[in-house]
């Protein structure tokens, strides 16, 4: 047991989690034509819009059944929003985070874009810490647009005119993972501006826009698009009470600031926090490159069910960071 | 007056290397290379044509220095024939470290007789700040590196990382070599090699002594000046030798003997008093706070990209985030390290060195004496410097420490 867990411990969980990524994007792209549904409430975006997905990512259902009277929330339609959010919420319980870092088919593609930009040896860029805080914010912006928009088609809000159903779905409408996913599996269909309304001429030039901001941004910042994500955002709600966590052991944190040096989404609490046990920040997608980059034995630490899985050690860094450039 | 204070150095040297051969029984043998690196002190070592770049702090990020085939050297000096040099320049109550120091630039007296192209001064405390300005006295060229007052902002630390930066050009410039990836992933390699080895002595003294403190002392002091690649072999061959002992539970003193964390101003080669003393008394110093050892190798460079662009600032990182100098404020880490240290070590208990001059220690040391209070662990604030004057005072002072501890052992 000791010896399995040293393994562990000491292995390389970025090569680990390319493999692991590869799988899963085959699964949530492919998997489709191997009849696999996994649930069409998954915390990750597997988009319905790609004929292949083998699971869909909740946003869609969560709009259409939030598009809705608000006499029918109280009955079969409400009933319908809470079972749905109950599956979703048991998906959020168990891998938490791990969704985004592990599983989501467009973080994997910004992974993609990172290494091809790696091996083009381009500087990423830099953001100053009040640029990034800024920019963070704009997850919940869309999560509330979200959610607001599809009860303005439907209701009219604050005494104003119902929304043009066109704007609908409006978070599908602007996300890239629409029209880029779809194109794994050959369909190009994705790629258009409706010009029949303003607004869903409007909407459709948003999503090219967004994908194209979503190309450059994620090939000079990692994880760029992940810092608006809503779905990040609505995860972030079961990071607390999920069963797979990432703790800190705050005592034997010296603050090196390599975890937040190694950082894709640049969480800085992750160094500087010397209070709280569970590290786990509203962008942390749980890829556990920072566990690695940790030189103090047991100071990170992920936990399933409150046993250690993984955790951070001396020999695991040494020899994930350093032997390996041992030279003569 | 080069001459006589060479002679009297030299002396010093023998003196305090003497003590600690005579004194201390049972050590490895393998720490017969780290006592004839001491011995050696001032005799000339080849260096293949490679120039050396001095440093006066660990502030200083020396895989730069490797990465464009140059030696760092560390110049901070323990002698107190220096000290009395350096007294001309400097006021009365300034700190010894850095009149030794100072004393040894002027003269031209460095660790195996070589002649640095440029001394990279960080500007840590007071003194070293106003050391940049006295470079008129001096032969060398001086290179004031500018380390912020704090590290926990972010605005601190990208000024840190242009800082690092001009020094990596400027380095170039004097070496007249180029900075290239491979060189400094090579020498970011290198320098982590002698890390891990040094933890892993750390490792080793966290466990019932199989080596006197200030032999741990002297082995991390030996890196000042000694080759690293040598360094490192020679330490991997002593930790064997350690690791070995403490297997056939070959201990330099019995479990009964106080476990003592060093801390605060550091003990240099040859001022030795402090360590030896305390184990002289049946004490056994496992774990030292000083910029001279354990801090000065224990932190880690973690590299995402290894492209120029973000290696330097990596490096930077390393030398500013985990820094417990108390030249910064807040300085919180450091009371959280040191009680770290003391969970680690099983610390009987603390005693705490200031030279008399430094006052960043000394205004540190009540906050730290509060902290450790409060974790029930037992602490002896002395101040000290390199003359003898006050040894009799000293030795009371410890003796009765040193009664508590071991009263409260038994």
């Amino acid at each position: 047991m000791k010896k399995i867990r040293a393994f562990i411990n000491n292995s390389n969980i970025s090569k680990f989690r390319f493999y692991f990524q590869i799988a899963a994007f085959v699964l949530f792209v492919y998997g489709g034509y191997f009849y696999v549904t996994i649930s069409e409430k998954l915390p990750t975006f597997a988009c319905p819009f790609n004929k292949g997905s083998g699971g869909t990512c909740y946003l869609m259902p969560l709009q259409h059944q939030l598009h809705m009277t608000w006499s029918r929330f109280i009955g079969p339609g409400g009933i319908h929003l809470l079972k749905g959010f109950l599956v979703f919420a048991c998906f959020g319980l168990v891998f938490s985070k791990a969704w985004c870092g592990y599983l989501c088919p467009l973080g994997t593609i910004q992974d993609w874009i990172t290494k091809l930009r790696k091996v083009l040896h381009i500087r990423f860029s830099k953001y100053g810490e009040t640029t990034f805080k800024g920019l963070k914010k704009i997850k919940y912006i869309l999560l509330f647009l979200l959610i607001i928009i599809p009860l303005g088609v439907s209701n009219s809000l604050l005494w104003l005119p119902k929304f043009s159903h066109d704007i609908f779905p409006p978070f599908c409408k602007i996300c890239p993972g629409r029209i880029v996913l779809p194109l794994f599996t050959g369909d190009t269909s994705q790629i258009y501006i409706d010009f029949s309304t303003k607004t869903a001429m409007t909407m459709t030039a948003l999503g090219m826009i967004v994908t194209g901001i979503f190309f450059t941004g994620s090939f000079f910042k990692k994880r760029f698009f992940c810092l608006f994500c809503p779905m990040s955002a609505l995860l972030y709600i079961f990071s607390k009470v999920a069963i797979l966590r990432l703790n800190k052991n705050v005592a034997k944190c010296t603050r090196c600031g390599n975890c937040y040096r190694v950082c894709d989404v640049g969480i800085k609490e992750i160094a500087d926090d010397v209070i709280n046990k569970n590290i786990v920040k509203d962008d942390c997608m749980l890829c556990l490159k920072c566990v690695e980059a940790c030189p103090e034995e047991g100071c990170l630490e992920v936990s399933f069910f409150n046993i250690p899985v993984f955790m951070s050690t001396e020999t695991g860094f040494f020899k994930r960071y350093c032997l390996r450039n041992e030279i003569k | 007056m080069n001459e006589k204070a060479k002679i009297r150095l030299i002396i010093e040297v023998k003196k305090s290397l003497k003590e600690i051969m005579d004194d201390f029984s049972d050590v490895p043998e393998e720490m017969g290379y780290f006592y004839e690196r001491f011995r050696a002190f001032f005799e000339e070592t080849p260096n293949n044509g490679k120039k050396v770049i001095a440093t006066m702090c660990i502030h200083v990020p020396v895989e730069l220095i490797y990465a464009v085939g140059a030696i760092p050297l560390r110049v901070c000096s323990g002698a107190r024939s220096m000290a009395e040099i350096g007294e001309e320049f400097f006021p009365a109550k300034a700190c010894p470290l850095i009149k030794s120091t100072f004393g040894a630039l002027y003269l031209n007296i460095f660790p195996m007789a070589a002649a640095p192209a440029m001394i990279i001064n960080p500007t840590t405390c007071d003194h070293k700040k106003k050391i940049g300005e006295m470079a008129e006295d001096i032969d060398s060229c001086f290179y004031t590196l500018e380390l912020p007052p704090t590290k926990e902002t972010e605005e601190a630390r990208f000024y840190w990382h242009m800082v690092v930066k001009k020094l990596a050009k400027e380095l170039e410039r004097v070496t007249g070599q180029r900075l290239t990836r491979k060189k400094l992933k090579a020498a970011i390699g290198i320098v982590s090699l002698a890390q891990a080895q040094l933890r892993r002595l750390y490792n080793i003294r966290k466990g019932n002594p199989v080596i006197w403190g200030n032999n741990a002392i002297l082995v991390a002091n030996a890196y000042f000046f000694d080759d690293i690649a040598n360094w490192t072999d020679r330490l991997s061959r002593l930790n064997d030798e350690l690791e070995d002992r403490a297997r056939r539970n070959q201990y330099v003193v019995g479990q009964e003997a106080p476990r003592i964390l060093l801390a605060g101003s550091p003990s240099i080669f040859p001022n030795m008093t402090l360590p030896v003393m305390i184990e002289q008394m049946g004490g056994i110093v496992v774990a030292e706070e000083f910029c001279s050892s354990s801090r000065s190798l224990y932190d880690m460079v973690a590299v995402d990209e290894w492209s120029l662009y973000d290696m330097i600032p990596a490096i930077a990182d390393r030398y500013l985030k985990p820094g417990i100098c108390p030249c910064f404020t807040p300085n919180i880490d450091r009371k959280r390290r040191l009680l770290n240290i003391a969970g680690d070590f099983c610390i009987d208990g603390v005693i705490y060195n200031s030279f008399a001059g430094c006052q960043l220690y000394q205004m540190e040391s009540r906050h730290v004496e509060k902290i450790l209070e409060q974790n029930g662990i037992p602490m002896l604030y002395l101040e000290t410097d390199y003359t003898s004057d006050n040894t009799g005072q000293l030795t009371t002072r410890l003796q009765a420490f040193m009664e508590l501890l071991q009263d409260q052992k038994s």
